[in-house]
């Protein structure tokens, strides 16, 4: 009997060694929790990139919403795969509605990037990095915030501030919409706080993150934006000692061997040519459909034959305007050698050394818009001074185009705008552009015209299908997006604009 | 207590008796082999020979016992040396039979709970693939389907329906006592399995904790017969073919090139509205009949005749103290389509018996490989769906005799790689190695304590490659090309994964007087387990002649590590009054590291009473009336499928380039849930257990309330929290149901006949998500909806109802309005009656029910003389499919081949075809919108029955040195009747909270098959 115990014990005992106290506690090895970060200056700096990575994201489908809802762009449409184009053919088309997926997906990641933004901010203070640098991290995060809700709030009007990170679900239902002044208010505030606390210049190690003259040429467009034209001018002369100036060369500000050049305020980085996972692709998505390696060098990778120069922006270049050729081309030479007719934006068109991943980056802001904005701006606030028309006129004769001069101020707002469209053509500035120098009502005259327009000569043939009868009818609510139907399921609070 | 020691010791003086006998089949008279004889009081035992004979050694006053699977037990007092003649008779999964329940064994007539068996000598000689087909058709509410016939795949089990929405209804399996997991592996032989248990109601599970909450499958390998050594040989041989009746016709070559004429002159006269001259017909279908090549794509991938065989060969020894099974199998499949296949060479020891007179030791070890050779087949682009839709007007071989590697992508038809081509030179192989031992160690404490500690470990390697030559082309819509050279790839992965648990268990059965029986159990486990993996992928390779990571030129690589571990006390009680009052209760507390922070710890209680009517003195006494027995249960279990780290936060990676260098970046992926816990059910089961006629008739009823509460649900959150999503325990589902089983033993002369049916009603309710109109979507607008409501069944499949097609512009223009709709457009109802069907989910309502009203199946076995017949019928009634695949095979662009019912399309308001009105008529000639959007017209009755198994066995004549040999022939899949257009009614690829969603599959064969048995 004793020795049957003793088995007994001797086994219990050697279980129990294997069960210490830890064992229920398990974490995945492959992945850092939240509560072990935020820590140091090398942590910091990592939570501060993710956000620039997500950034990455925007920028890849911006063109959708500020280029092919304009009148800049369209797209090549696939007369025989008419499956599953709804959602973002909708933007071109105006039938954009409440239920459409990408208008789902741009606020949620809107939001999503906003997370970590606010998430890495309120985690500032407990890290053991010096104050300096939480200064300048807090600088640069406020002008990251500051960039999202500037597009959001002239994507929505009303949105949901957040401002801080909400530790648990529930406390999300609580946000609601604010007027569109409160989000301003809070993004001009941030912006002062970024142009205060940014460097002049990033070291180069950190080449391609916000600097001071980014944070001042964005809050210059939000003055602008907000018709506030002395704040503007004030704010947007400040970038003049900088030490920016315009490449010599149009063609060499998008030139992927001469990223974040003297022209650059703030660029999208992006990296090809390896397998780092950062390459861009904007040459494939914008190359017509069918144009298989002719345009691209790469046969294995399909183009999308999106954002589709129109008519009307290929007539808006003056006669001898040198950026034409850069920005795009009217047709390409297919493999076969015929001459297919349909233009398509070339301005992302560089060579690359593997299928796929290009090397190009996205300008977000450059010197030239900035002085575009600065002539805006004087010309609103005091009418075409000698001084605004330098700043137009510098841009212009890089473009090999005569000087402009004696115009009055409507003639220069109206020749402001056309400098801007074809200067900043594809870079997703028109859109905002259009709605911040019309009323509602022109806009809906003006994209009207361009929508008929399109339907009498279609930029791309279409193989026969028709139009909807809806599309390219604009009304004055779609200034506006629609709040995302799925978000209103979700939160009944939240309320969605006029006419959705 | 006191009783207890002074009885044995009373019995113990009197002289012991040398006993002989025979023992026979009741019935028939035929003697019994291998029947086990034990003496009750001791531990010795023998089995019976050939001839039925035994002999043995007992004292006077001891009782003998004889156990045979498949017989009633009998008892038989020794009272003198005299030769005994005992007949057994055929118990209908005799109550006395002992079965196996979760940490013990029950004799079957003291279960107070919803157990079901599966008799391996109840199924016949149609061949077996794996663990879950055995349990086909074998237990009301275990609903076993055979989704797609992939060589190699597992069946998918349900227990008493689907009861969760987020963490999976996927049953444990454990294996002689090791609760493995939700997946019981292809790697067990079934040849080596020796009886099932399906645990199906709380009272039964709830030992199993938070796992229990599906079903528990307890399987029990095969041991050796006491006394006997035998050498079995097995081998089967058969092959696989789809049937013809079960393959979707599409158009031929000529047809199909017919189709394409009309679709474009039908778009002229429509858009353009004139008639439109022959010579403007694109050259590539101007005439149809000049069509040079049909190819009938589907019946080019099947492999005809496909052969399977299964090798089996074990030796048992059950002679001395210490008894032993060894086996060795080799099982080989070649799939229906060519190129795939499944073999799984198996080897298993299984070890024990007692050492000396306190300790009992056991070692099972089994250890398997399999080879997979797979193909992606499920979905439109996928080899089976793409044979159906691509272009039939092209040759298989170019002009020189070498097979096209690309098929299509002329005159708008889609392209794609030729799936034959396909098959022969892409390289997707899995390969897994799986090790399962369980060894225990029991000793005898007292004389009626015991303890019993185990330990059991899992390996599995798991290997999976992947290589595409630069010879596939691409699937490319609309005249583009996809055609090669593209860019190869290979893809391998390798993970290992470690599973052990440590079981220490105490029972205790006092011998408390004749009307009493108690037993009790204590017992601790522990249970961890880890898989470590690394993967690699690489494309860019400079030529297809090194099909390894190594020649690629762009490589990249990953590794993963993640496991759980669980920690629990069990507890159970089992009482017995005169075998009239059975009690028993159980509990079972236990941790995960799965659970979050504040609820380590949960604790799943069960009881359970059962009443025997017949012994009651009130009852009167029938003689048709054997056994009655009612029987209630209650108790909770969980269900821990929620993913290993739900409850954490972590970062993600989110690089960035600076200073034209890459730049580490990182950011925060979901939300922390610190109180993150197991799904909850409570579970009601009343039953009936009743024999009449001896053991004829036994007839199963149940009646079963199951509540799930807290399901672990990702519910949408507004997006201004930074995420879409986040997990919660929140919701109610209810599955209630009735099941039915009886089973009916005759003998008319030599024939002997067994009648086995059952039937199951389930039906699903939920009953909370997240406040009362909460809804929960899954699917896609162009691919069919599932949508989990409160208040309706899980899962109903969801899209617009139709109404009809538009036969012309005046019949639009009166109906709500749908945007963009020409005349042959399908009608949607306006379900909000706002004037307006919009293009999204407003306007869609329930159009189908992918779940059953019932589900049935009958075994039907006879033998007569040498010769057995065995049949299996399964069915399931009432239910839908979305036939997914028709939006592509009934697409009417002219960039799909089409069905052969697209003859009969709608062209015109004067030639709408022969039944535009029809559910499943197809509009939609001339545009793309409304014709393909998630609605009734994709919506099927699948209803069926199903003829599984037919086998008819027969025993040859003795042979010298042989002691039985037998062959037989069986027909698996044999028919099935059923209206459903698909290849298969029991088809589902998605999860099963999305149920009913077909877009091709594998098809499933139907297989024959000779073989042999031997032993010696």
């Amino acid at each position: 009997m004793k020795y049957q115990i003793a088995i007994v014990i001797f086994i219990i005992c050697l279980s129990s060694v294997s069960c210490s106290k830890d064992f229920l506690n398990k974490t995945d090895p492959t992945r850092i929790g939240t509560e072990l970060f935020f820590k140091d200056q090398v942590q910091v700096d990592q939570a501060v990139n993710g956000v620039y990575g997500q950034l990455q994201g925007i920028t890849n489908t911006g063109y959708i919403f500020k280029e092919m809802m304009s009148d800049n762009t369209t797209f090549d449409l696939n007369p025989l795969d008419r499956g599953g184009a709804a959602g973002w053919e909708a933007f071109e088309f105006s039938t954009v509605n409440s239920g459409n997926g990408e208008i789902s997906n741009l606020w949620n990641l809107y939001y999503r990037v906003m997370y970590n933004v606010n998430n890495t901010l309120g985690k500032l203070p407990a890290s053991t990095i010096t104050d300096e640098a939480k200064k300048q991290t807090e600088g640069e995060l406020k002008f990251l915030r500051a960039l999202l809700y500037f597009d959001m709030v002239r994507y929505w009007g009303d949105v949901v501030l957040v401002t801080k990170t909400l530790e648990t679900p529930d406390e999300a239902f609580t946000q609601l919409r604010v007027p569109q002044t409160q989000v301003y208010t809070q993004i001009e505030n941030d912006l002062k706080d970024a142009v205060a606390s940014m460097p002049v210049k990033q070291p180069a190690a950190k080449l391609g993150r916000a600097t001071k003259g980014s944070a001042i040429s964005l809050l210059g467009e939000v003055y602008l934006t907000q018709k506030k034209y002395a704040e503007a001018v004030t704010t947007l002369n400040g970038i003049l000692p900088l030490g920016y100036t315009l490449m010599p060369n149009y063609a060499d500000v998008f030139d992927p061997t001469k990223k974040n050049n003297a022209e650059s305020v703030f660029e999208i980085q992006y990296q090809g040519g390896n397998d780092l996972g950062e390459w861009s692709n904007f040459m494939y998505v914008f190359a017509p459909r069918l144009s298989g390696a002719a345009i691209t060098g790469y046969a294995s990778v399909v183009p999308s034959g999106r954002n589709i120069p129109t008519n009307d922006m290929i007539a808006a270049y003056e006669a001898g305007d040198l950026r034409k050729d850069v920005s795009l081309k009217t047709s390409y030479t297919a493999t076969d050698g015929t001459v297919v007719p349909i233009p398509y934006v070339s301005k992302y068109k560089h060579a690359h050394t593997i299928a796929g991943r290009t090397d190009d980056n996205w300008p977000v802001i450059r010197y030239a818009d900035v002085l575009l904005m600065l002539a805006e701006a004087i010309n609103e606030a005091t009418g075409p001074t000698a001084d605004a028309f330098n700043y137009l006129n510098r841009v212009r004769t890089r473009a090999g185009l005569s000087p402009l001069s004696s115009l009055d101020k409507t003639a220069f707002r109206t020749a402001v705008l056309q400098e801007r469209r074809v200067e900043l053509a594809f870079e997703n500035h028109r859109w905002f552009d259009l709605k911040r120098t019309k009323t509602a009502a022109e806009l809906v005259a003006f994209m009207n015209a361009h929508g008929a327009r399109e339907k009498a000569n279609p930029t791309v043939g279409r193989g026969g299908v028709a139009f909807n009868a809806q599309d390219y009818i604009y009304t004055e609510n779609e200034v506006l997006l629609p709040i995302p139907a799925p978000q209103i399921l979700i939160n009944a609070q939240l309320t969605q604009n006029a006419g959705y | 207590m006191f009783l207890a020691f002074i009885l044995p010791g009373t019995l113990a003086i009197s002289q012991d008796f040398n006993i002989t006998g025979k023992v026979s089949n009741g019935a028939s008279s035929t003697p019994l082999s291998g029947v086990t004889v034990r003496v009750k009081e001791k531990q010795t035992a023998t089995t019976t020979k050939e001839d039925g004979t035994f002999t043995i050694t007992a004292p006077k006053g001891s009782t003998l016992v004889f156990t045979h699977v498949g017989y009633a037990l009998r008892e038989v007092a020794v009272t003198n040396n005299a030769k005994v003649e005992i007949q057994l008779s055929a118990s209908a999964g005799g109550l006395d039979e002992v079965v196996v329940v979760g940490y013990g064994t029950k004799r079957k007539r003291d279960i107070t709970s919803a157990i079901s068996t599966v008799n391996m000598a109840d199924i016949g000689e149609a061949p077996s693939r794996g663990v879950t087909q055995l349990l086909q058709g074998q237990a009301p509410g275990v609903v076993v389907k055979q989704k797609d016939g992939r060589p190699g795949a597992e069946f998918e089990v349900r227990v008493r329906g689907i009861s969760s929405l987020g963490a999976g209804s996927e049953p444990l399996y454990v294996i002689d006592g090791f609760a493995m997991g939700t997946n019981a592996g292809v790697n067990v032989n079934p040849n080596d399995i020796e009886s099932i248990s399906i645990l199906k109601d709380a009272a039964a599970t709830a030992i199993y904790g938070a796992r229990g909450s599906n079903g528990v499958v307890l399987i029990t390998t095969r041991s050796a017969k006491e006394g006997q050594t035998r050498l079995n040989v097995s081998v089967d041989y058969g092959i696989q073919n789809i049937p013809k009746s079960r393959r979707v016709t599409v158009l031929t070559g000529p047809e199909f090139a017919q189709f394409k004429k009309e679709v474009w002159m039908d778009n002229v006269r429509y858009f353009q509205n004139r008639e439109p001259s022959i010579n403007e017909v694109p050259i590539g279908f101007r005439y149809p009949e000049q069509t040079k090549y049909s190819t009938n794509w589907f019946n080019e991938i099947l492999h005809n005749n496909a052969p399977y065989t299964d090798y089996n060969i074990s030796l048992a020894s059950g002679s001395g103290p210490i008894k032993s099974v060894l086996s060795i199998g080799y099982y080989k499949e070649e799939g229906a389509i060519i190129k795939t296949n499944y073999d799984r060479f198996s080897i298993r020891a299984n070890i024990g018996g007692q050492v000396n007179k306190f300790i009992t030791m056991g070692w099972n070890t089994a250890a398997t490989y399999s080879r997979q050779n797979l193909t992606n087949t499920d979905g439109r682009n996928a080899i089976v769906g793409s044979t159906l839709i691509m272009d039939p007007r092209e040759p298989m071989y170019d002009s020189t005799g070498a097979m096209r590697p690309y098929i299509g992508g002329v005159d708008g038809v889609f392209g794609y790689p030729n799936p034959v081509y396909l098959l022969n030179h892409v390289t997707n192989k899995r390969n897994i190695a799986d090790i399962l031992s369980n060894g225990f160690i029991e000793v005898a404490l007292l004389k009626n304590l015991r303890f019993r500690s185990s330990a059991n470990v899992r390996l599995n390697y798991n290997n999976f490659r992947f290589f595409q030559p630069s010879t596939i082309g691409n699937l490319l819509g609309s005249g583009q090309s996809g055609a090669p050279p593209k860019l190869a790839r290979a893809d391998e992965n390798t993970d290992q994964l470690l599973n052990y648990s440590l079981d220490q268990l105490l029972t205790y059965a006092p011998n408390i007087g004749e009307n009493h029986t108690l037993d009790f159990l204590a017992g601790f486990t522990a249970q961890e387990e880890t898989t470590r993996g690394v993967s690699g992928s690489g494309n860019t390779f400079p030529d297809d002649l090194v099909p390894y990571l190594g020649a690629a030129i762009l490589r990249s690589s990953n590794s993963f590590e993640l496991g759980w571990s669980l920690l629990a006390y069990i507890g159970r009680v089992n009482y017995a009054f005169q075998d009239k009052y059975l009690l028993s209760a159980s509990m079972r507390r236990e941790g995960s590291s799965r659970f979050g922070a504040k609820n380590k710890y949960g604790n799943f209680p069960a009881a359970s009473i059962g009443w025997r009517l017949t012994k009651e003195k009130f009852m009167p006494k029938f003689s048709w009336l054997t056994d009655l027995k009612l029987r209630a249960s209650v108790g909770e279990t969980g269900n821990n499928n929620i993913g290993n780290y739900s409850s954490l936060a972590f970062l993600g990676t989110d690089n960035y380039i600076l200073g034209n260098a890459i730049a580490a970046g990182k950011v925060v992926t979901s939300f922390a849930n610190s109180s993150l816990e197991w799904e909850k059910s409570t579970q009601v089961d009343v039953g009936m257990d009743l024999s009449l006629f001896n053991n004829k008739v036994v007839i199963t009823a149940e009646y079963y309330n199951k509540l799930t509460k807290d399901m672990l649900l990702p519910i949408s959150i507004p997006a201004v929290s930074g995420f879409t999503s986040s997990l919660a325990n929140i919701g109610k589902v209810e599955n209630k149901g009735f099941e039915f089983a009886v089973d009916y033993r005759a003998k008319v002369n030599k024939l002997n006949i067994r009648n086995s049916f059952n039937i199951a009603f389930n039906r699903s309710k939920i009953l909370a998500i997240k406040g009362p109109n909460d809804a929960l979507y899954y699917g896609s607008f162009y691919g069919g909806y599932n949508v989990q409501k409160v208040g309706r069944p899980i899962g109903m499949i969801y899209g617009y109802k139709k109404l009809g097609i538009f036969n012309t512009q005046d019949e639009i223009d009166k109906a709500p309005k749908q945007d963009g709709v020409i005349p042959g457009g399908m009608r949607f109802l306006d379900a909000d009656g706002n004037g307006v069907v919009t293009y999204d989910t407003k306007d869609m309502v329930e159009i189908g029910n992918p779940n059953p009203k019932f589900t049935w199946a009958h075994t039907l076995a006879m033998d007569y003389k040498k010769f057995d017949f065995n049949i299996l019928f399964i069915g399931a009634q009432g239910f839908d499919i979305y036939r997914n695949i028709e939006a592509s095979t009934m697409n009417m662009d002219g960039v799909f081949n089409v069905l052969d019912k697209a003859k009969d399309r709608w062209r015109s308001p004067q030639n709408p075809g022969s039944n535009p009105n029809d559910q499943h008529s197809q509009g939609g000639t001339n545009y793309f919108k409304w014709s393909r959007e998630s609605s009734e017209r994709y919506v099927y009755d699948a209803s069926y029955m199903w003829i599984k198994n037919i086998s008819l066995g027969y025993a040859l004549p003795k042979i010298k040195n042989i002691s039985s040999a037998k062959v037989f022939i069986s027909v698996t899949n044999a028919f099935l009747f059923t209206n459903y257009p698909g290849n298969n009614p029991d088809v589902s690829q998605r999860s099963s909270i999305e149920g009913g969603n077909d877009d091709e599959a594998y098809p499933v064969p139907r297989t024959f098959a000779i073989g042999a048995k031997l032993n010696f």
